[in-house]
């Protein structure tokens, strides 16, 4: 709608789409004075639905993939939880039962275990390491730039290509690490045996993902407000009171943003999973997508694997509902 | 003169503490790259020898005519760029389309589906492969290139960084395109795409990369040794062939050349990767 050059208010739009009105009624509708209330509605009712449909068109072809293969699945997993059989066959209602059996199933709740374990033991050393290089990124300022390529790289490389090079670090005989120990006169321990296959695991989960986070904290960090460090400056702080007191308070709703995806991350781990260990030694290192894995695609049991789904798909939305709660919590001063 | 991009003065002792720490640390990260470069110069026998040479003498490259020559792996990698490429040209093309119209029309229900979405961002993948999985083959394209093509088409992060690309910019020139009679496709095609350009490089490169590492949706939606891509592949090679270190790392190395070699000259569109996980805030 726009106002013409006679004061009259004018619906204009490009008569060669949709072709819902006729050049004619356009040409007579340019004084509304003309225009009975009737016809500007009816004019203003094309306009909207026209407006309405090109939205819908436009969206649609991202809409349907999306529907597709992200809205349904994440409705039927739930329904997929009660039933029992196999994916490709036939299933039938169990209700609860599914979950009665996930909960007493000692392998099933070795995974969520696991999953927990691998969890806590990444998540704190990603955040911690990616800060840390964020910092000393900062500090380096342009001759960083090969580190800052160095810190990412081992972020581009798939899961299962990291799996591969670590197992040949950490290979008895001529595995880097493995030497490197017997070069300071230890016997080199077992790198995936069963105590140490999910530490081992977390470590290259860490591996991967500092330097995410650290360029993400870098950017962080440059968009912090210059005046209060000018300040301390002047009071003659040094770099760590700087960080105590004036970097870290500022940085607190991006680091839990940090904290909770990288959470989310590590909770779905299963590339390195299936190529380094298999799960093993023993299920010390099933995790819970790899179980999901395991019962559906590999055993044909879709039941467990769906529950265990679902526990997945709740634990995410508490914890993005946790951080959603403490983000709007009281403002850091 | 010493650039610093951080506040504050540092005393050169600081700061030559910090660069030992990022030398020590990218040593960390970066060695294992070099280790597997090396095991894959390496033949079988001088593999083992102790203690190891640090540079491979004499350097061997059976293992790379091996694997580029008499093994499935070239048809991996290409099976890999076919379907990065083909989603990364779909999505960009689809998500700038839904992106700009979440942006600039209003049309009836914008509002709720854009919440629908941002709720969908926060659902794991693996929390819905089972669902997906029986729907893909309910319609029947499991075991097809559709299968690696299609569902990967469901991601909204696309839709939103679209959106935040297009939303700002100003409404004037749109409505001046309007009223000379332009189409809202042609708006879109011919004025928003232009001046969105280096939104749309940071998304296909985003998408590139996430279906270039991807691995669990391939091994489970394909099971055809013809669609097999490069991440399967490599993988599979652990349970096959012995254990052919050689080759293995030779593998290794040839499925980072592609990523690397686009990391090169788009450094920074990858690292606003990094920081375009701000916008699932």
């Amino acid at each position: 709608m726009y106002l013409d050059d006679e004061g009259g208010l004018g619906v204009r739009w490009p008569v060669a789409e949709f072709g819902m009105v006729k050049l004619s009624q356009y040409v007579r509708a340019r004084d509304t004075r003309q225009l009975t209330s009737q016809q500007h509605a009816s004019l203003r009712h094309r306009y909207v639905l026209r407006r309405n449909l090109t939205g819908w068109a436009f969206i649609l072809p991202a809409v349907i993939p999306f529907t597709l293969f992200l809205l349904i699945p994440a409705m039927m997993v739930f329904w997929w939880s009660t039933q029992e059989g196999s994916i490709t066959g036939a299933t039938r209602f169990v209700g609860l039962d599914n979950w009665a059996y996930v909960v007493s199933r000692s392998e099933v709740m070795t995974s969520v275990l696991n999953t927990v374990k691998f969890a806590l033991m990444s998540v704190p050393l990603i955040v911690a390491a990616g800060l840390g290089v964020a910092l000393l990124l900062q500090r380096v300022g342009r001759a960083g730039a090969v580190f800052r390529f160095a810190v990412y790289f081992p972020v581009l490389v798939p899961g299962v290509v990291a799996g591969l090079m670590w197992i040949f670090m950490t290979h008895p005989d001529f595995g880097l690490l493995s030497l490197a120990s017997r070069f300071v006169g230890l016997t080199p321990p077992v790198w995936l045996g069963p105590g140490t296959a999910l530490v081992l695991l977390a470590f290259v989960d860490v591996w991967r993902s500092v330097g995410y986070w650290a360029v993400f904290l870098l950017a962080g960090l440059m968009g912090l407000p210059r005046e209060l460090y000018e300040a301390a400056d002047l009071d003659g702080a040094n770099a760590v009171r700087r960080f105590r007191y004036i970097t870290l308070p500022q940085l607190r709703p991006i680091l839990l943003f940090v904290v909770v995806v990288s959470t989310i991350w590590a909770l779905q781990i299963f590339d390195t999973v299936w190529l380094m260990t298999r799960g093993g030694p023993g299920t010390s290192t099933v995790t819970m997508v790899f179980y999901v894995y395991m019962e559906a695609l590999q055993r044909g049991e879709v039941g467990p694997a769906a529950a265990i789904s679902v526990m997945l798909l709740a634990g995410i939305l508490v914890l993005t509902a946790i951080q959603m709660r403490l983000l709007r919590g009281p403002k850091v001063s | 003169m010493f650039h610093s991009m951080g506040p504050g003065r540092w005393s050169p002792a600081e700061r030559a503490t910090a660069y030992v720490l990022l030398i020590a640390l990218s040593l960390v990260l970066i060695v294992p790259f070099y280790f597997v470069v090396a095991t894959s110069l390496r033949n079988s026998t001088a593999l083992f020898e102790y203690p190891p040479k640090l540079i491979p003498d004499p350097l061997y490259f059976g293992n790379f005519e091996r694997l580029l020559f008499h093994s499935e792996f070239p048809h991996w990698m290409l099976n890999t760029l076919f379907v990065a490429t083909t989603v990364a040209a779909l999505k960009v093309f689809i998500d700038s389309l839904a992106g700009y119209a979440f942006a600039k029309i209003d049309f009836r229900g914008r509002n709720g589906l854009f919440i629908l979405m941002i709720a969908m961002l926060m659902v794991p993948f693996g929390a819905i492969l089972i669902p997906l999985y029986k729907i893909a083959r309910d319609l029947g394209i499991t075991n097809t290139y559709l299968a690696l093509i299609l569902p990967p088409l469901a991601n909204p992060l696309g839709i939103f960084l679209m959106r935040q690309f297009i939303v700002g910019l100003p409404k004037d020139l749109e409505n001046a395109a309007r009223l000379d009679g332009v189409s809202e496709f042609g708006i879109y095609w011919r004025i928003i795409l232009p001046l969105v350009k280096p939104g749309l490089v940071v998304l296909a490169v985003i998408v590139f990369t996430e279906q270039y590492v991807s691995f669990l949706w391939p091994l489970v939606s394909v099971s055809d040794k013809s669609l097999t891509v490069m991440t399967v592949g490599v993988a599979g090679m652990r349970s096959f062939g012995g254990t052919n270190y050689g080759l293995w790392s030779a593998a290794a190395v040839m499925a980072l050349v592609p990523i690397t070699l686009l990391f090169f000259p788009l450094q920074r569109q990858f690292l606003a990767r990094s920081i375009s996980g701000a916008l699932k805030q």
